[in-house]
Formats: C-alpha cells, structure tokens, sequence
C-alpha cells in the first residue's frame, strides 16, 4: 500500500532529521550557540561511510555506519578544540562565535568538494533489495533498517546520558556549568564528548541518508537546516524535543510534498522554520510545559 | 489625599512556584527620595524592574501620574519619564560618555530617517541642544572632563555616575536607582548621597534601591522594607532604624540591621 | 589632524580617484570588474547597517539582491520600464517585501540568522520554480542596459560611473545615518538592547526599519547587478550569496562603511587577480571568517585604522 510507504519514509527521514536534531540541541544545551556546521558533520559521516565502502565493498551496513560515526565525531572533536573552544576563551561575543561556525561550515563544504567533487554519488546496496513484508505489508528494507539504526541509535543515547557516570555529568554542565565545574566536572573534556557525540550522531544520519538518496559536498547545508528546524519544532535544548521535532518533521515533510507540492518540498521546512520561531519559539516541548 | 506620583497596588511577580515579589503596595509622593531596603533576596530589584517595565507583572497594578501603566512597556514608560539606572551596569561600552548620555534624549527628540539624511537645519540644531544637554548632564553629576572616553575605559565610581547622567539627562518625573552606591568607597558614597538630593532639588522624584545604609539614611524621606517579597515595614528612616520586626529579619539572615550604621 | 577630518579627506581622494580612473582609459574588462565590485560594495554596505550597526545577523540579503534583480530586469525587459524607474522600483519592492519579515526582528541572535537563512532558501525556490514569472532554471535574458533620461548607457564607462555613484550615495547616506540620533539609537541596540529600551528607544521599531533600509539597498544593488551582466539565473541568488556578502562585511571590518567596501573589492577582485585561487575561494573565505572572528572583529578597516592611530587625534 501506498500509504504504508509514505508512512515508512516519513519516520525513515525523520530518524535522520532527528539524529541531527539531537546534535543541535545538545550543543545549544552546553554551549548556547546554534552550531551551523552541524550539517557538514553529517555530510563528512556520509561520505566517509562511502569511501570506506569504495576500499572495502563486502563491508556489512552496521560496520558502514560506526565509520561514519567514528569520522564524524573526530571532527566534531577537532572544531571544538582548534576553533569553538578557542573562541568561547577569548570571550568572543556571540554574533561573532556564530558567524565562526558559518565560516566552518563554509570551509568544510568546499574541501568536501575538493575532496569528493562535485557530482552526487551512489551508494552501493547496503540492504537486500527484496522488501520486507510487515503485518502484510511490503515496505523496503532500507527503510526499515534506517528506522532500527535510528533507534537503536537514540536509546542508547539515552541509557548513556541517564545511565553512565560520563552522561551524568555532561548532563549537569548542560544545567550548569559553573556548579558542576565547582562539583569536580571536567569542562573541556565534557565539552568534548558533546561534540564528539553529536558529530556521531550526525554522522550516522549522513550514511543513513546517504544509502537511501544519494551523498555530495551540499548535502549537509540543508539537511543541517532541516535538522534545525526539527530541534525547534520539538523546542531549542530538549533533547526529548529534538527526538519527537524529528519524526514530526520527517511525516510533514514526506506527506506535504506529496499531497501540496513537490517542488516546494524544501519550502515546507522553511515556512515551517520561520512560523515556529515567530509564533511557538518554546517548540511542541515549551507548549506541553505550559500546559502542566 | 494628593494623587501620588506612583502608586502599586497589590504587586506580585512569580517565577513558577517562587513569589518574588507578594502583593506590595507603594505610594511615591511626587518630590519624594523614596528608599526601598531589605535583606539579600527580598525583591528590591524585582520590584523596581516591575515598575520600570522591565518585567511583567503577574499580578496587581502600577499607575504614574494617576495613569494605569500596568500593561506598558520599558520604552513607552521611559518616554513618559520614568527612566532608571541598573544594579549591574548595563552602559554603551564602546560609545562616548557624552554619547552614552545622548541616548538618553532619544526619546524626547524627533529627528528621524529622512531628517538625518537631508540634514535639515532642524535636525542639527536639534543634535547641538542634544549634546549640550547631555554634556550639563554629564557636568552634573561630576564627569564633565570624561565627556570623550569611551565608556568601557572609565573607572568603576565613574561608571556608576554615568549611569545616573544618562538616566537623569531627560529631567524624568521619577528617577529609579537601582544600588547605585554598589562598591562605593566612603567618600563617593557621600558624593552620591548629595547627587541624589540635588536630582531632587532638580525636580525629580527619586526610589532608590539600596544596601549602603549611610546613603539610605541621610538622603531618604520615606522608606520601605521589604523581605521575602511582601512589605515588612514603611516609614522615616529613623522609625524604620528602631522597627523591631526589621531588625529581626536583618539579624534574621545574618545581615546587620539598619540600626549598626550612623546616621548620617 | 583630526581623525573624523582625516576619515573624509580619505573618503573624498577614494571618490575622485574612482571618477577619475576612465580617463587613463583602462580595458574594458577592469570597468567591467570594478563595476561588479560598485555593486557588490552597496549590497554590503546594506548589510553593514543591519549586521555592524544595529547588530542583526541576516543571512538572507541575496533574497532581496535577487527580488532587486529580477523586479529590475522583468520590468523593464518584458513592461519596457525605463531604467531610472526599474531602479527605484527594484528598491521598494525588495523593501515591501521585508516588510513580510519584519517580524522576525523581534529574534535575536542565532534564531534571526537563520530566520533570514530560511527565507533566503524560500525567495530562492520562488525564483527557480516560478518560470512563466523568472523564467525559471532557463533565467532571464535580454535585459537591456542601464539608461539615464532615454540615453543608453553603452559604454562600459558609462556603466562604470553609474555603479560608482550608486554606491557613493548609499555610501555617503548611511555615513550621514551614522552620525545622527538614528545611528547612535541603532548603535545603542547593538551593545545593549536593554538600557536602549530603559532610554525609551522603540528598539523594535528601529531594528525594523534597519533590516527594511538594508533590503531597498540590496534590492538597488540588485537592479544594477541586472542590467550589467543583463542575463540573470536563480543560482546567481543562493544562500551562498548571502554569505559572500557577509563575508565582505567581516573581512572589511563590522561597523565600518569603508570595510564593507574593501571588503567586496576583496571578494570580488582576490579570485580575479590570484586566478590559481579560484577553486579554493571559497576554503579561503571560510577560514578566514574564523580567523577574523578569533582575533577581534575589525577586518581590514580595523587594521588600518590601528595602523592610522598614531597620526590622528579623538575627537573630544
């Protein structure tokens, strides 16, 4: 059925967009800028995924994904250390911190290109290209197992944060920085690990997308955008927020192109963006909080 | 009774569960220097962001001049000559201290877009009365010679007279001073003590927010304790000095009470 | 002498300099340059108002660059509009359209950028989905050049002066805006938008009328932008325009109007010059937006000004 389709790739999308979301919302938790390179930390994931698959084509999918990850999050690492972290010492104002991420995202799109060229590239099968069939229904095993990595890859997110002595504390700098510091909290290293994870985070978004469309130099300046977008429609800093904003976002945005207008399928996130900041800035999170 | 220059009735601010401000009632006679006191956490500040506009009330009203202020805004209030200084500096860093000064004129001059671009005779001789009033503002209270500096490289106690120039500039109705002597040696506080009664003399009626207790007590008509939010006591300084109830909450938290500071 | 003194005595040999320069009849292609680098310089001087001045970060300017453009071009390719008109109405159109936006100037900060960011994709996709409007992906051809009261401009002198004047005016207006109680209010925004509204500035207000300024600017850049090149796609007005402008705001200097110059004689000319650059361009812009960012915001104009400071005096 056709719906069921659209249904899968909505939620498939919205994994990716929620990945990246995630990204946005822990950074924004600990260091309050919004981090425009986020997307290019998904574009780099991407095409690390596909490299490695290019050196080892038998490679299986999960292997495919850690690689990305692990790329991702080292540069995640390295612009916090060699730029942010420079930056956030010199007291810089905050307009001039993000106009930096600007530059870094600019930096990295061009030697992506450089690196990779210009031309969209294919991802080999990952998956069987036989669909499953579930409760009766056939839907394509990309989909599907984008969805579990998707998963998979929140709920341990999760369990880390709530769960492991590390996630605890990073949770705490996220609250406070100048208590946790003062309750023993090492806030570079911690600083660290938000961007390394948020790096993997995006950088499993960027295979996950790039087997199901297609990977090249640009992709992660809009898909970074829509991930914004998901962050802020589940409300800037929830991480609960960024998770939910993401599915959302990946339904609206699959159905809309098909039942409105799929060449304005980008406009959607657009108008959506703008509405939300203008009339809901608090996100879907702010409102059930003002409910209670 | 006289109409007084501000009145609050029932005023109360809440932040979630917290009552910062609990229904206060003030009443500021018009030429008044009208001080606010009370142990760390009491709401001063709160209470005075409410009536400058700088917060939202939650609950009660604020009226000036027999108006219903309540739902104005920071801007529209300060137009109708409620102007204030902020407890921890909030100056234009990188402008001039006349400049700095100037700004606080905005509001009571017109010289717009289309008047700055053709350079009317009107537009520059209104930014001649600009300046040569904030350069009177800024002689007034003692920093005539800082007129160029940027405000950013001036020395703390003159930081804090900035403040009150650019506030006092307009010849507001009510002036709102907020800690005005934080981190004052003896003697400016002194000099601040007798700035504050010549802004009165000047015309405006002043409330001021204050720890420093010598400044409180020598310049103060009236004024009002609060603690935990709520109005503990209201009075003349030296009634207010003896009021048992203010001395146990002072003595309470382990500030010294009033009464351990000289009147002035 | 006096450091404002010195400041116009610089600005007055930079004009005549500029007006001079056809006589020693350089090659076309130079006026051709210098020209993109006229309009190129008043877009960011536009910017320079909303991001230097009154501190608003858009990302979005190519949106009203490309609406300029395209309502310059349109009308007076397809309605036969003469140029003085197409000009002016290119202007108040992109301005009327900010006017859409106005809103958003209640956001601060990192939500503003990208606000702005997120309706420069949209203007784009208008254009580029628009054809029987824009002419689509195909873009608009035959626009005719710029003319003054029915004389074509056909020489690329003529073109030149034209771009040149354009920009000294808007350069010589927003000097003029600087200085008045307009600036010091928008200046006053900037560093601190609270005791600005303790002051009784209506900050709202004026963050408003900055970004509508800021757009007719871009819009009359884009207008002339049109009619120079005469051929206009939608890929011409892509986020990524909007960054260059940024970028020729940051390397010139925040704050400065003559930075915002120098800044969009270096992104367009650098490229041009150093052609082995090319490909790496845009690398190079990147990094150095994070270099300037990390060692203080001053760009170029503030490197000369530190390099100026021992000859001139504050004014008192």
């Amino acid at each position: 059925m056709y719906l069921a389709e659209l249904l899968a790739g909505g939620l498939a999308i919205g994994c990716v967009y929620s990945l990246v979301a995630l990204g946005f919302a822990m950074i924004m938790r600990a260091t309050s800028i919004i981090h425009f390179a986020q997307g290019e930390l998904l574009m780099l994931g991407s095409m690390s995924g596909l490299s490695t698959l290019w050196l080892l084509p038998k490679l299986p999918a999960v292997a495919v994904l850690i690689c990305g990850m692990v790329a991702s999050g080292i540069l995640a690492v390295a612009m916090e250390f060699l730029v942010y972290r420079p930056l956030r010492l010199r007291r810089v104002a905050l307009m001039n911190v993000i106009t930096a991420t600007v530059g870094m995202s600019i930096l990295c799109i061009n030697a992506a290109r450089l690196l990779w060229g210009s031309e969209p590239l294919r991802y080999p099968e990952l998956f069987s290209t036989s669909a499953y069939r579930i409760a009766g229904v056939p839907v394509s095993p990309q989909l599907v197992w984008i969805m579990a990595f998707g998963v998979v890859l929140m709920g341990l997110l999760q369990l880390f944060l709530k769960r492991t002595r590390t996630g605890l504390v990073m949770q705490a700098v996220a609250q406070d920085a100048e208590v946790a510091q003062l309750m023993g909290a090492n806030l570079t290293r911690m600083m660290l690990y938000t961007f390394a994870i948020a790096g993997m985070m995006a950088g499993a978004a960027g295979v996950m997308f790039g087997s199901l469309f297609f990977s090249f130099f640009e992709m992660g300046f809009l898909l970074g955008i829509k991930g914004f977008v998901a962050a802020t429609l589940g409300g800037l800093g929830s991480l609960a927020g960024a998770m939910l904003g993401g599915i959302l976002f990946g339904l609206i945005e699959t159905f809309s192109a098909v039942y409105v207008s799929s060449a304005y399928k980008d406009a959607i996130g657009m108008v959506l963006l703008i509405a939300i900041l203008l009339f809901l800035p608090s996100g879907l999170v702010g409102l059930w909080k003002a409910r209670g | 009774m006289p109409e007084a220059l501000l009145e609050a009735a029932g005023l109360s601010r809440r932040f979630g569960g917290l009552a910062a401000v609990d229904a206060v009632d003030l009443r500021v006679e018009r030429g008044a220097i009208h001080g606010l006191i009370g142990p760390n956490g009491a709401g001063k500040t709160t209470l005075l962001n409410l009536i400058a506009g700088a917060l939202a009330v939650t609950r009660g009203t604020v009226s000036f001049r027999g108006a219903d202020i309540t739902r104005w805004d920071a801007a529209r209030r300060a137009q109708a000559g409620i102007r204030r200084t902020f407890q921890n500096l909030k100056l234009f860093a990188e402008m001039s201290a006349l400049e700095n000064a100037s700004i606080g004129l905005h509001a009571g001059t017109h010289a717009g877009i289309f008047a700055a671009l053709a350079r009317t005779p009107a537009q520059r001789a209104e930014e001649e009365r600009i300046f040569a009033r904030a350069r009177r503002a800024l002689e007034f209270v003692g920093l005539g010679g800082d007129a160029g500096v940027a405000a950013g490289k001036l020395p703390y106690g003159h930081r804090r007279l900035l403040e009150i120039a650019r506030a006092f500039v307009a010849e507001p109705a009510l002036i709102l001073l907020d800690e005005p002597a934080a981190g004052l040696n003896q003697t400016e506080a002194a000099n601040l003590s007798r700035l504050i009664g010549r802004i009165r003399d000047a015309g405006c009626t002043v409330v001021l927010v204050e720890h420093h207790m010598d400044v409180v007590m020598s310049v103060c008509d009236q004024v009002t304790v609060l603690n935990y939010g709520r109005k503990l006591a209201e009075g003349r300084p030296a009634e207010i000095q003896r009021d048992a109830q203010v001395i146990e909450a002072y003595l309470g938290r382990g500030d010294a009470p009033p009464s351990k500071h000289a009147l002035a | 002498m006096e450091s404002a003194r010195l400041k116009r005595s610089l600005t007055g040999i930079v004009l005549l300099a500029l007006a001079a320069l056809p006589l020693f009849e350089p090659h076309q292609f130079v006026l051709h340059m210098l020209s993109l680098v006229a309009i190129s310089a008043t877009a960011a001087l536009g910017l320079q108002l909303l991001l230097g001045f009154s501190g608003q970060l858009s990302i979005g300017q190519a949106a009203f660059y490309g609406i300029g453009a395209y309502a310059s071009g349109l009308l007076s390719a397809k309605l036969g509009m003469p140029f003085i008109v197409a000009f002016f109405a290119a202007g108040v159109i992109a301005a009327v359209v900010s006017l859409v936006m106005v809103p958003i100037t209640r956001l601060t900060g990192a939500a503003l950028a990208v606000a702005t960011l997120g309706f420069s994709i949209l203007v784009y996709l208008v254009l580029k989905n628009e054809e029987w409007l824009t002419g689509g992906s195909f873009g608009l051809m035959g626009i005719p050049r710029a003319s003054l009261f029915g004389y074509v401009l056909a020489k690329p002198t003529y073109a030149y002066l034209l771009c040149v004047a354009v920009a000294a005016g808007v350069y010589l207006s927003l000097l003029r805006l600087q200085r008045s109680r307009f600036g010091r209010a928008i200046n006053a925004i900037r560093q601190n938008e609270d005791a600005a509204r303790a002051c009784g500035v209506k900050v709202t207000l004026l963050k408003s009328q900055c970004f509508v300024i800021a757009a007719f600017v871009a819009g009359l850049a884009g207008s002339l932008y049109a009619h120079q090149v005469r051929y206009l796609a939608p890929t011409d007005f892509t986020f990524w325009k909007s960054v260059e402008i940024l970028i020729m705001v940051v390397i010139g200097g925040m704050g400065s109007l003559f930075g915002a110059v120098l800044g969009a004689a270096v992104v367009v000319l650098v490229p041009e010059v150093l052609r082995e650059v090319g490909d790496y361009r845009m690398l190079i812009f990147g990094a150095i937006l994070m270099v300037v960012m990390l060692f203080g915001e001053g760009g170029i104009a503030g490197f000369l000004e530190q390099c100026l400071r021992p000859f001139s005096k504050p004014r008192a």
